[in-house]
């Protein structure tokens, strides 16, 4: 089957950095629940927040970039492994690449790994997205 | 908690074009597939569809009121069927396995006819 994506496996995505905003942490954790209490602490990041750090930091869209048609893809599937903490008023650099692309029953899957690294450097949270392109 | 605990089940109001655009303005998401309806139309799937994450968000909540934010070490999703506005989801969820330091724990996002949206696999520090 033609996979268009195969020779992308490997490739790295352009780093960028952005900076947690508090204010952002309430409005998705707001998206999720309107009725969740305002949050007051560090410690209430939703686990989906790198998702946001994504969206909101990344100065080129992955869809553009893959020349993805928007029309035919779907979201298959999310990981996120957390090693550390994302804290409100962090600078974290997202370096993403290519991990994998694959084709099977007439649609693409792609694999894109990421890897959310701290200001002291540290690896907080590695995700790991599956984009499936219908053919 | 052991093997087989069944966590209480999270049931979230009913999904409104509205909260789809709050949740596209907070993720940064505005992929037109969930906020343009002649847009999904034109994709043939009838109108606009939820963000997946927004389903993930939902168990990522639901996993937050069952276990410390700061014990969780793994959490992945898998989108199962497309969730449309009007659908009400309900989160529920048992722990299926243990090691010496970590619960493995399964979750499932469902429509109230019983459709299952998303599935969820996620470990959590004991």
């Amino acid at each position: 089957m033609n996979n268009q994506y195969e020779e992308m496996i490997g490739m790295k995505l352009e780093p960028f950095t952005y900076k947690v905003e508090l204010s952002k942490v309430r409005e998705l954790a707001l998206a999720i629940d309107k009725n969740q209490p305002s949050l007051q602490k560090k410690d209430d990041i939703p686990p989906t927040f790198p998702t946001v750090i994504d969206y909101w930091g990344s100065p080129y869209s992955i869809f553009d970039f893959l020349g993805l048609n928007l029309e035919k893809t779907l979201h298959g599937e999310q990981e996120f492994e957390y090693f550390g903490k994302i804290n409100v008023g962090d600078d974290i650099t997202v370096h993403g690449e290519i991990e994998d692309t694959y084709s099977k029953s007439a649609m693409n899957f792609i694999v894109i790994k990421q890897r959310f690294v701290n200001q002291e450097g540290e690896i907080v949270v590695i995700g790991r997205s599956t984009l499936i392109e219908k053919q | 908690m052991n093997i087989g605990f069944h966590f209480e089940k999270i049931h979230k109001e009913e999904i409104t074009h509205t909260q789809i655009v709050r949740y596209a303005g907070a993720s940064g998401d505005f992929n037109p597939i969930h906020t343009v309806v002649p847009f999904g139309e034109k994709a043939g799937l009838g109108g606009v569809i939820v963000h997946g994450m927004m389903i993930m968000g939902f168990i990522g909540q639901a996993i937050d009121t069952w276990f410390a934010s700061n014990d969780l070490v793994k959490f992945s999703t898998r989108f199962r069927t497309i969730t449309r506005p009007g659908e009400s989801i309900t989160v529920s969820g048992l722990i299926v396995g243990e090691t010496e330091h970590l619960w493995v724990c399964k979750a499932e996002a469902v429509n109230e006819h019983g459709e299952i949206k998303a599935s969820a696999h996620f470990e959590v520090r004991k």
